[in-house]
C-alpha cells in the first residue's frame, strides 16, 4: 500500500510574480547548434531564475519543478535559484519577479514583450514539453 | 567574410578547415549549423519541386495572404518577397518591435549614427532594455565600449561610460559602471522622471529621484552619447516617448540611438517604402519577442489571414498559440523550426552569407557585402546544397 504523506492533499503554497523575459546566449547556441526540439534547448529554455524568498515561499528548491499560470497559459519548469545571492550587483533580491529565458515555454505565458503577472507554485508534474505547449507533435531527441 | 549570426554583420570572419575563427558563440553555431530540414508538403517529406508548387497554390488561393519575417533574408530575396506580396495582395510583417524604431530613424525623427562613429567618438553609452553580451557578444569589444577610437584613445578606462537602464541586472549591467533597475512595466515613468530632471526638476517617481538627477547630469554633459535600444524599451513604450526623450537629450548634449535586434537584415526590410510593409505602430503594437529583437504579431492580426508565409521566422515559438489557427502556414526557413513543425508546407533554404551569397544592411544602415562563406553551397561533411530563398521567392513569384 502506497505511503500517503501528511501534505499529499494539501494544495501547494502560490505566489504572484511578474514574468520577465531574457535572452540567454548559451540558449541561442543550443538552438542554433542542436535544433529547437533538443534536450539541450528544452534544458536551457525550460527554466525560471527566482529569488530565494520566493523560492522559499513556495516550498520549492533548486532544480524542482514549479507550475506557473498566467491569464495567456500554464507551463511546468525547473525552478532556479537566483546566483550570486551576496554580491549586490548580481541578481539576487527581486521577491516577486521571475525571470524566464525567451522561449516557446515563457512565450505560452503572454502575449507581447511587456511583463506579465503570473502564479508559481510548485508542481510534481513533469516539466512540458514542446508538444505539449503547441500542436506539434514531435518527440524530443 | 561577414557573419549573419546577429544585425552586427562582423566581416572579420575566416573560415578555415571547418574552423570558424574571429566569430562569437553565436556566429560560431549559425555558421556550423548542420540542421537541415527537409521539404514537406501536409508534414510528409516530398521533393522539393513538389513543396513549391504546393506553396504557390496556396498563395495562389488565399484570399488574405499575410508574410512574416524576412528580417533573416538577404536584400534581394526581400525584394522578390514584396515583389511577391504586392502581386498577391499581401501584407508583410517583420516581427519586430524595432521596425517603428527604425522608421524613425530612416525617415530622420530621431538622430543616429554609424557603429564605427560610436568607435570613435561616444563618451556615453546607454543601453536600455538590451544586453549585448548576450545578444551582440562582440559589439562591447567591437564598437560600444572596450576599444580606442579615434577621439576616444582611452577606451572604457576613462573616455566611456557605460550605463545600462533595465529591469535585470544582466550580464551587460553587470560591467556597467551604472546601473539602473526599471520596475517590470514602468520604462514610461522612468523616461518621464528623466525628462523632468534633464530640465533640472526633481522627479515625483517610483524611481530613486537622487539617482535619476544624477543619471540626468551625466547624459547632459555628455560630447557624444548613444542609446543602444532593445527591445527591452522598444517594446515596453509609446513610439512616440522615444522621440520625445530624443529631442529633450539633444537639447542639452549630442544624443544618437541605435536599435539593438538580431535579424541581421531586419533593417533592410523595415526600410522598405511601400504599403505592403507594416511598419509596427498597429499590428506590432503588442508584440512578443522570441529571439533578441524577434518578435510576433498579435493573434487578432494572424487570425485575420487565411495563408501565412513565415519566412526566416518561427512564429510557433514567438507565439505558441498560433499553431491552433486556421490559416495555412507555409515555412521558408533553412533551420528547423517549431512552426516547420505544424506547417502545411516546408521549404528548405539556404541560409544567407552562409552558403547564399548576397547584400544585407547592418543595424547602422552601412551596406554589407556577404560573400558565400561555404564552398559550392555545403554546409559541411554530409551536407546537401540548398535552393537561395530568393529563387524559390522568383519560383513562387512566376507561380502565382
Amino acid at each position: 500500500m502506497p505511503e500517503i504523506k501528511f501534505d499529499q492533499f494539501l494544495a501547494a503554497p502560490e505566489r504572484e510574480i511578474v514574468i520577465v523575459r531574457y535572452h540567454d546566449i548559451f540558449q541561442t547556441e543550443a538552438a542554433l547548434k542542436h535544433g529547437k526540439f533538443s534536450k539541450e534547448y528544452q534544458d536551457l529554455s525550460a527554466v525560471i531564475v527566482l529569488d530565494p524568498v520566493d523560492m522559499k515561499k513556495i516550498d520549492a528548491g533548486d532544480g524542482d519543478p514549479v507550475k506557473i499560470s498566467s491569464e495567456y497559459g500554464t507551463v511546468v519548469v525547473v525552478a532556479k535559484k537566483s546566483e550570486g545571492e551576496n554580491d549586490a550587483r548580481a541578481n539576487a533580491g527581486h521577491s516577486g519577479v521571475g525571470y524566464m529565458p525567451a522561449s516557446v515555454w515563457s512565450n505560452i505565458l503572454a502575449f507581447g514583450s511587456t511583463p506579465v503577472s503570473a502564479k508559481v507554485s510548485r508542481s510534481q508534474q513533469k516539466i512540458s514539453t514542446v508538444g505539449e505547449l503547441t500542436r506539434i507533435q514531435r518527440l524530443i531527441d | 567574410m561577414a557573419c549573419t549570426g546577429c544585425a552586427l554583420l562582423c566581416e572579420d570572419i575566416e573560415v578555415r578547415d571547418g574552423e570558424v575563427r574571429h566569430a562569437c558563440r553565436i556566429g560560431t553555431a549559425h555558421i556550423l549549423n548542420r540542421q537541415q530540414i527537409d521539404p514537406m508538403v501536409d508534414q510528409e517529406v516530398v521533393d522539393i519541386d513538389d513543396a513549391i508548387r504546393r506553396a504557390a497554390a496556396l498563395l495562389a488561393d488565399a484570399e488574405r495572404p499575410m508574410f512574416l519575417g524576412f528580417g533573416n533574408s538577404i536584400t534581394e530575396t526581400q525584394a522578390t518577397g514584396v515583389r511577391l506580396a504586392e502581386k498577391i495582395g499581401a501584407g508583410i510583417d517583420p516581427c519586430s518591435v524595432h521596425t517603428s524604431l527604425i522608421d524613425d530613424i530612416v525617415h530622420s525623427r530621431v538622430k543616429t549614427c554609424t557603429l564605427p562613429e560610436v568607435r570613435d567618438y561616444a563618451d556615453v553609452i546607454l543601453f536600455w532594455g538590451a544586453d549585448p553580451m548576450n545578444t551582440h557578444p562582440r559589439l562591447m569589444s567591437g564598437y560600444a565600449y572596450y576599444p580606442r577610437g579615434k577621439n576616444r584613445q582611452h577606451g572604457w578606462e576613462t573616455d566611456r561610460t557605460a550605463i545600462a537602464i533595465d529591469v535585470r541586472r544582466s550580464h551587460t549591467a553587470s560591467i556597467c559602471k551604472e546601473m539602473y533597475e526599471i520596475v517590470p512595466g514602468r520604462n514610461i515613468e522612468f523616461i518621464d522622471a528623466l525628462m523632468l530632471a534633464l530640465r533640472n526638476k526633481v522627479p515625483k517617481t517610483v524611481y530613486d529621484s537622487k539617482r535619476v538627477l544624477k543619471l540626468a547630469g551625466t547624459l547632459k554633459k555628455a560630447e557624444f552619447g548613444v542609446i543602444f535600444a532593445g527591445p527591452g524599451l522598444v517594446g515596453s513604450v509609446p513610439r512616440g516617448a522615444i522621440i520625445r526623450l530624443m529631442d529633450k537629450l539633444n537639447e542639452f548634449s549630442d544624443f544618437r540611438i541605435l536599435p539593438l535586434y538580431s535579424p541581421y537584415n531586419l533593417r533592410s526590410i523595415a526600410a522598405v517604402d511601400t504599403a505592403a510593409v507594416t511598419t509596427a505602430t498597429t499590428v506590432m503594437a503588442d508584440a512578443a519577442c522570441e529571439h533578441p529583437g524577434g518578435c510576433t504579431p498579435t493573434l487578432a492580426s494572424l487570425r485575420e489571414a487565411d495563408c501565412l508565409l513565415c519566412v526566416g521566422f518561427d512564429l510557433a515559438s514567438s507565439l505558441p498559440q498560433a499553431c491552433d489557427i486556421d490559416a495555412s502556414i507555409i515555412v521558408i526557413d533553412p533551420s528547423e523550426t517549431l512552426t516547420a513543425g505544424c506547417a502545411d508546407v516546408v521549404i528548405p533554404c539556404a541560409a544567407g552569407g552562409v552558403d547564399l551569397a548576397g547584400t544585407a544592411v547592418r543595424m547602422d544602415g552601412a551596406k554589407i557585402d556577404l560573400p558565400c562563406i561555404t564552398k559550392n553551397g555545403q554546409t559541411g561533411a554530409g551536407a546537401r546544397t540548398r535552393v537561395s530563398d530568393a529563387s524559390i521567392m522568383n519560383r513562387l513569384l512566376e507561380a502565382v
